[in-house]
């Protein structure tokens, strides 16, 4: 079992809170979306959890399997077995997703690294993921267009094989089919692996085919409601301002108590 | 593959087609400089490797025939090297060339001439700098309709500097020219570098295009390739390669040997 507990966390960026006593647990098996609009931290959140620089813990705790990972670099993060399937993932000029894959996962199983394994999942991944073979062996995302880019990801998600899947706005950028082979892969990871699953979203298309367990609306950087996914229905019938209000009711009740 | 071999001054191996002739060699013992005539006359790719542990000066001239296209790649490792280059290209004829460097200090002169309309060169250098390096790249646009792509492409380590100069020059009258420049640094110790583009065109009829960086590489780019379990050396070990080795043809032998050059620094 794995678990993701994030208790009363308060994060600063460049000078102004974005996250405020913030709390979560997921656990393994568990798919948690988190809803709100524009600017109210969630990115942020994704960000903190895999250890952006200059996203700093004022307060609180980020702990993955009893370890506190406030602390640690990024990549002893993503070791543990956190992943973070970007919102707008980058261009790195002269090093191919193949390459770039090969080194990440020799760098996660040393010795165990199975080159024909490796070769043989990738193939069968890029598949089902509809993807062009020859994209492989680009330079990583060069070129690529916005569903490319998001299908990459979800392609190094099912080669890394991550235990804790933080997916950041997947679906943006996405057209219907690339949405449907989008979710429903990161769905079925999620069905055969059980990770512990973060989906960050603002809309309900994406949750047609991936389907939380737990489902949050943000405010202003703090969870304002939290439901199954019939919250998500109310989100698209009444919009987030009834949320708003509620969210800074809750706010100042917070500050009140302090 | 034609190949020449210098070792310190001497020519120590060379295996040369008819396409290519090393015509003239002297050593002027005042000046204490060699100097090296390659001809290229026929389609054709060559290998120059450098092998030098003592300080070296070098003159090479290097010429295209016309109609020819030929390749050329060159390794040097070593020490101290001043060197001076002088490529001149026929009407017709085009250069690709592509250099990787790793040596203990360097003054570098590379004068091109674009000597016959419709010439073409194609170059690209690509250095480790451990200690001081100083490249001044100057490209003749003295034919109709040539055309030149800079790229330089530089990283420094322990005490290395880099200092990329790079001009072109299109006379009244030569039309249609195309001179393109791309010359970044990028600086992984806390030394100084500088970087000097000039453009000197005295014609309407001319397309041209410069970019320039000194920098470190991106923050975002070391957070995505970590985010994947990489370490920040073996993060920068990647990019280091993908900048240095973007756009270069090499065969396996070499890329391993550049790959353990790279290794040896950031692993």
């Amino acid at each position: 079992m794995h678990i993701l507990k994030i208790e009363h966390l308060t994060v600063e960026v460049e000078k102004k809170i974005i996250l405020h006593d913030f709390n979560l647990e997921i656990k393994s098996g568990e798919v948690h979306a988190i809803m709100g609009p524009n600017g109210t931290g969630k990115s942020t959140l994704s960000k903190v959890i895999m250890g952006y620089p200059g996203y700093h813990i004022i307060e609180g705790t980020i702990t993955f399997d009893g370890t506190i990972v406030n602390d640690l670099s990024v990549d002893k993060r993503a070791k543990l077995g956190i992943f973070l399937g970007m919102q707008m993932p980058l261009e790195i000029e002269g090093v191919t997703n193949a390459d770039f894959l090969r080194s990440a996962l020799n760098a996660k199983e040393n010795e165990n690294f199975n080159l024909m394994k490796f070769i043989k999942k990738l193939d069968t991944t890029v598949e089902m993921l509809e993807m062009n073979k020859d994209m492989i062996h680009r330079d990583i995302n060069q070129g690529f267009s916005g569903g490319e880019r998001k299908k990459n990801e979800i392609l190094q998600m099912y080669m890394l094989k991550p235990s804790m899947v933080i997916l950041d706005e997947i679906d943006s950028g996405l057209d219907v089919d690339s949405l449907k082979i989008v979710g429903t892969s990161a769905m079925k990871y999620f069905e055969e692996e059980a990770p512990a699953a973060l989906i960050i979203t603002h809309y309900q298309r994406l949750l047609e085919y991936i389907k939380p367990t737990h489902v949050h609306i943000m405010i202003d950087g703090s969870i304002v409601k939290s439901g199954d996914s019939s919250l998500v229905e109310e989100i698209e019938t009444s919009g987030y301002d009834k949320f708003k209000k509620s969210g800074t009711h809750a706010m100042e009740a917070s500050n009140h108590h302090e | 593959m034609n190949k020449i071999i210098i070792e310190n001054d001497i020519v120590v191996q060379t295996k040369l087609s008819s396409k290519v002739k090393l015509s003239f060699l002297e050593k002027n013992e005042d000046f204490i400089v060699n100097k090296l005539v390659i001809d290229m006359i026929g389609d054709s790719k060559l290998e120059i490797e450098y092998r030098n542990d003592t300080a070296l000066k070098l003159d090479i001239l290097i010429r295209i025939s016309e109609g020819v296209k030929a390749d050329i790649f060159e390794i040097r490792k070593g020490n101290l090297m001043k060197i001076q280059y002088r490529y001149d290209l026929d009407t017709n004829s085009s250069l690709s060339i592509a250099k990787f460097y790793y040596i203990n200090g360097i003054k570098e002169l590379d004068t091109i001439y674009l000597k016959g309309e419709n010439s073409k060169i194609d170059y690209k250098l690509k250095t480790i700098s451990t200690v001081r390096e100083k490249y001044d790249i100057t490209v003749h646009h003295e034919g109709k309709n040539s055309e030149s792509l800079i790229e330089t492409n530089g990283v420094t380590v322990l005490n290395g500097t880099i200092d990329f100069h790079v001009s072109g020059f299109v006379p009244n009258g030569k039309t249609g020219c195309v001179l393109n420049q791309n010359n970044r640094i990028v600086n992984l110790n806390e030394q100084k570098c500088s970087i000097h583009p000039n453009l000197f065109i005295d014609e309407y009829d001319v397309i041209a295009n410069h970019s320039a960086f000194i920098g470190k590489f991106k923050e975002e780019e070391l957070f995505y390739l970590e985010s994947r379990g990489l370490s920040e050396a073996e993060s920068i070990n990647l990019l280091v390669k993908g900048f240095l080795l973007s756009n270069l043809e090499l065969s396996n032998k070499r890329k391993e040997e550049v790959n353990n050059i790279i290794n040896q620094y950031w692993r």
